[in-house]
């Protein structure tokens, strides 16, 4: 079998390459080779190539027994070193991990609700997670917005005698408050410089607010500084311990990446007591990350993971025509959201992977999506575990969520339910589409909606570049479900045709359907190597970087030879790119 | 998890206000916060204010959709406004104050390669820059500084940033807040709630004695010398990558800003009707959301009057307004706006075409006409420092991103200008640009805008991409 490359094939990246280059700038090329028309061999018809047949004499492997031969085998060790690509050293709280903190720094069972006075991060195009390092940053705006949350958080505190108590002893103890809240705010024990400043500060307290004693408000106000100082804001990496060629990380910034990556919180008590006594090293990282993988708090990452992957805000928009629909949900999209939310917490808590989360039959229903699904209606209004019809639902891509969201008020939408698994689950990198495309036109008698879009995208240049090897071929398989996710069988009267040939690992693969595209999907190297990169995203804060391929290869290995989500960021969190940052930055290369 | 302040009962001090609902806010206040300086004679505060509509208007087109579509939009004729060249039109809204508009047809903007129609018009509009990666589409940038960010680098007081705000419900096409940049793709924050907006203009908490503000001051104070010390601290790093050490200068540069922060406020009865009515501003609802815009103008009139800034920017809905479904003259909620300026049932061209969408889209651009004359009347109500008002001394823009909707034209995209900025600009007329046909212009009027509010001593042909056409457009100019 041939080594693992990078997951598109050549001929795909390539094609790829001239529409970054804009299809609307290139000369139709009539010699360009398109997809193979003809169907491979499949001697044990099963609708599926047999590549034996193809490649006399390779070894298939196919652990999941679904006729479909496993990604290539090869031990993780052939990917190569992996290095810390350059990243910044000042990594600012989102407002979520700052709600996140603030309830953490001081044991509250909810959240202040208090980042509502920070204004809207800027948002770059192109990162699709709510983190990217280099962009968040503190201007008059923010800071405004910081200090006014950070005095209602000192407010809060000082004025609730049990939460008080609960970072301070009674009768407060300058020295030793500052000390304990600083090691918790500042993720890193205070330094003697920084234990001055705030006991300054805390002497300030008793003019500032008059009204109470002088030590409470010389709590008041040091909180209120700890929650603006640059150390809490940012997650501060001043490491410059070279070893050989890159730069180790301190316990205590191991700690906050960990927590951060794992949480969207700072580290807890047992975290940074493992910092303190030298642990976060080797197979002490791998044991914090997986006692932290079993809190809430990793659920709660994980599926704010997701739900920005997915484009679980679309679902706020999903309303089929009642013309069309009239026994659609009213909150369709809400109980979509509510679906996928258990169902990933489902998988994720229970040992799921990616494998499993495009291929699983298991999902979680109330009784109008039960309806949906054609399935027994729990009752009772709440949501609960059914099973699903393995052969029309397989995965979370043939769940309501997907299909709904990309889907117009009355039809599926194949362009961008194809333009989602090509660049979210695939990471191919599409170009937008031309301006001034011309309107679809209306659906023609003795047509279906995949005719109208074949018609309409594959006939001519430049719209045929993108949408005849890429964009369709991903999206018709789902055409069996209508703009609810419901199944259909016939389109304007004439039956459904889901049979495409996508572009995944070595070539064009023919899927009868959406279900078979689920399987083709988790048995391919390129979507198993797209979701560690997504997940390496949204860890690191960036965008993918030229260092991270290897690391991304070996997630994605891991994936596809069927790891949990939780056991990928393992190997993520204990991987030499996020342990250790590169030593080019001290040689002015970071710039 | 439920936050607290979801829980907590609102403030009682709101049930006082149950009669204010929907009274917008009385401005007499903004003489009262004039700095004392600024009301000597030959203090020059010349600013511009920027309300940008997206989507295009509903002017004379052809549409695969409609068909031949009528003008709706601009005057029937060059030259002099009338009442009568204005009626029927949705600048009609405006006609009260026909002699301070300059109407400009002929705004050309440049056909980068930016790979969507919106991403062309929206990042273009307030920074007339290339794209930083081209044909990224809604993944877009934008190459270069805002006008905005430019005034406020250049004429704010310590180089103190220009005030940017958004409404209407965040994320979407482009993710949000997009017309405001730092840099070449350095994408600005946007103010989102006008009460924190207001807020943070006048850095601190509402309702307290002259004593409790002095208080408050001093553990300002306090906090910021920490904060400070640890920042500087924090830059002598060696290790800082240039991008690290960009940030902090940015975060330290705030600190020191909200030291000189705005040392007058809204009457306490003003303050609590603009607290009430904020919470909309996240809306989908057009109602709410253009409410949430003449909030932000009221802050930026604010703003300007009282010499904190020379330059605001005011952005409603995402890239493409995609989210927000303006009301009907009935009081219906329409379709959302991206489809009616699409002319269709969705955000492309799939969808089942709207039969009345462009007499939608017209309602919609009277929306925004009656909302930008909401600011002109603000800044007419403010005396000026030489006779006249306050709009007189600077210039309010109401801008577009696209000419049209289903083609995202970028020819004859809506500009409009109210107030002469010190007599700088035309005033009482439509003016057709001169040039030929689809000859960018848009370049040029974002330099001649910015050198009448006072850029590189007034006279800036060096603002945008530096590859296209800069110079001013002396049309413009009076004088």
């Amino acid at each position: 079998m041939t080594q693992w490359t990078r997951a598109i094939p050549i001929a795909a990246f390539l094609m790829a390459s001239q529409w970054m280059a804009g299809c609307e700038q290139k000369t139709p090329d009539p010699a360009r080779p398109r997809a193979p028309q003809a169907r491979p061999a499949d001697g044990d018809g099963d609708g599926i190539p047999d590549r034996d047949d193809a490649t006399p004499g390779d070894v298939i492997v196919d652990h999941d027994g679904d006729g479909r031969p496993d990604v290539d085998p090869l031990e993780p060790e052939t990917f190569g070193p992996e290095t810390p690509a350059p990243a910044t050293r000042y990594a600012r709280l989102t407002r979520e991990q700052w709600e996140n903190t603030v309830a953490d720094l001081f044991h509250l069972a909810v959240h202040t609700g208090f980042s509502e006075e920070l204004a809207q991060d800027a948002s770059p195009a192109g990162f699709i997670f709510n983190n990217p390092a280099e962009a968040l940053a503190v201007d008059a705006t923010q800071w405004s917005g910081f200090q006014r949350a950070a005095g209602r958080v000192a407010e809060l505190v000082t004025t609730n005698a049990t939460l008080l108590a609960g970072v301070a002893s009674v009768p407060i103890d300058a020295n030793a408050f500052i000390r304990a809240l600083g090691l918790r705010a500042h993720r890193r024990p205070l330094s003697e410089e920084d234990v001055a400043l705030y006991q300054t500060v805390f002497a300030a307290g008793a003019a500032a607010y008059p009204g109470v004693d002088a030590t409470t408000g010389g709590a008041r106000l040091v909180i209120e500084a700890m929650l603006q100082s640059p150390f809490f804001l940012y997650r501060v990496e001043l490491t410059t311990d070279v070893a050989g060629e890159i730069i180790r990380l301190d316990p205590y910034e191991t700690a906050a990446r960990l927590s951060y990556a794992l949480w969207g919180s700072m580290p807890d008590d047992e975290l940074l007591a493992a910092a303190a006594q030298g642990l976060l090293v080797g197979e002490g990282v791998e044991a914090q990350a997986r006692r932290m993988l079993e809190d809430d708090k990793a659920t709660s990452s994980m599926l704010a993971f997701h739900q920005q992957l997915l484009e679980a805000e679309k679902l706020s928009g999903v309303a089929p025509a009642p013309a069309f629909f009239p026994n659609a949900p009213a909150e369709l999209g809400a109980l979509a959201r509510q679906e996928n939310d258990l169902f990933l917490a489902d998988l994720f808590t229970t040992g799921g992977g990616l494998g499993d989360m495009l291929t699983s039959t298991r999902t979680f229903v109330n009784d109008e999506l039960a309806a949906i699904y054609g399935v027994e209606p729990p009752g009772g209004g709440a949501f609960a575990p059914v099973e699903l019809d393995p052969t029309v639902r397989r995965g979370i891509l043939t769940h309501v969520a997907f299909l709904a969201q990309n889907a117009t008020s009355v039809d599926p939408d194949p362009i961008h339910r194809g333009v989602f698994i090509a660049r979210r689950m695939a990471c191919m990198p599409l170009s937008a589409p031309p301006a001034n495309i011309p309107p679809l036109p209306p659906t023609q008698d003795l047509q279906t909606n995949r005719e109208r879009v074949e018609q309409h995208t594959q006939t001519s240049e430049p719209c045929v570049q993108c949408h005849l090897d890429i964009i369709n071929p991903f999206g018709f398989p789902y055409e069996s479900y209508d703009a609810t996710g419901a199944l259909r069988t016939h389109d304007n009267g004439l039956p459904i045709d889901t049979a495409s040939e996508v572009l995944l690992d070595e070539g064009p693969q023919p899927v009868a359907d959406g279900v078979e595209l689920a399987e083709a999907m988790a048995d391919s190297r390129v979507v198993h190597e797209c979701y560690a990169e997504h997940w390496l995203n949204v860890v690191s804060g960036r965008v993918r970087h030229d260092d991270d391929t290897n690391l991304i290869k070996r997630v994605g290995w891991a994936s596809a030879t069927g790891a949990s989500v939780k056991d990928l960021l393992v190997e993520i969190v204990t991987s030499p790119a996020f342990l250790e940052r590169n030593v080019v930055e001290l040689e002015g290369g970071a710039e | 998890m439920k936050a607290i302040n979801q829980i907590k009962t609102k403030m009682n001090r709101r049930l006082v206000l149950k009669g204010f609902g929907g009274v917008a806010l009385a401005l007499p206040f903004l003489e009262g916060l004039m700095p004392k300086q600024a009301r000597a004679q030959g203090i020059d505060r010349r600013f511009a204010i920027f309300f940008r509509q997206a989507n295009g208007c509903a002017q004379a087109q052809v549409t695969g959709e409609i068909g031949s579509e009528p003008e709706r939009f601009y005057p029937r004729d060059a030259g002099a406004l009338t009442e009568a060249s204005m009626a029927g039109r949705a600048v009609d809204e405006l006609s009260a104050h026909r002699n301070k508009l300059l109407v400009l047809q002929g705004v050309n903007m440049e056909w980068f390669d930016y790979g969507d129609g919106h991403a062309m018009g929206a990042l273009q509009g307030l920074t007339a820059a290339a794209p930083l990666v081209p044909f990224a589409g809604g993944d877009s940038e934008a190459g270069g500084e805002s006008l905005d960010h430019r005034i406020g680098r250049e004429l704010n007081s310590d180089g103190r940033e220009s005030l940017v705000m958004f409404a209407g419900q965040g994320g979407g096409w482009l993710n949000g807040p997009c017309i405001s940049y730092r840099g070449p793709g350095q994408r600005r924050t946007a103010l989102h709630n006008p009460w924190i907006a207001y807020q943070n203009l006048v850095g601190s908490q509402q309702g307290l004695s002259d004593e409790a503000q002095t208080q408050i001051a001093l553990r300002g104070r306090s906090v910021n010398d920490l904060v400070r010390e640890q920042l500087q601290r924090l830059k002598t790093r060696p290790e800082l990558s240039s991008a690290d050490r960009a940030r902090l200068s940015l975060h330290l540069d705030a600190v020191r800003d909200l030291e000189v922060s705005l040392g007058a406020r809204l009457a306490a009865d003003q303050e609590l009707v603009l607290e009430q009515q904020a919470p909309g501003f996240d809306s989908t609802d057009g109602d709410q959301v253009l409410e949430t815009a003449r909030f932000h103008m009221d802050i930026a009139a604010l703003a300007v009057s009282a010499g904190m800034t020379k330059a605001a920017a005011i952005q409603i809905g995402v890239g493409n307004d995609g989210n927000t479904r303006y009301r009907n003259s009935d009081g219906s909620s329409m379709e959302n706006y991206h489809f009616i300026s699409h002319r269709r049932l969705s955000h492309d061209s799939a969808g089942a075409v709207i039969g009345n969408a462009d007499v939608l889209h017209h309602t919609i651009d009277r929306q925004f006409a009656r909302t930008f004359k909401h600011l002109i009347e603000r800044l007419e109500a403010v005396p000026g420092i030489n006779g006249g008002t306050l709009l007189d001394e600077g210039m309010a823009v109401w801008y577009n991103d696209n000419s049209t909707g289903p083609q995202h034209g970028i020819a004859n995209v809506p500009w409009i200008i109210a107030g002469s900025c010190g007599g700088r600009i035309e005033q009482g007329q439509m003016l057709r640009l001169p040039g030929a046909a689809n000859e960018p212009t848009h370049r040029r009027l974002l330099n001649t805008i910015g050198s009448a509010v006072g850029c590189s001593g007034g006279t800036m042909t060096n603002f945008g991409d530096a590859s296209t056409n800069g110079a001013l457009l002396s049309e413009v100019l009076i004088g």
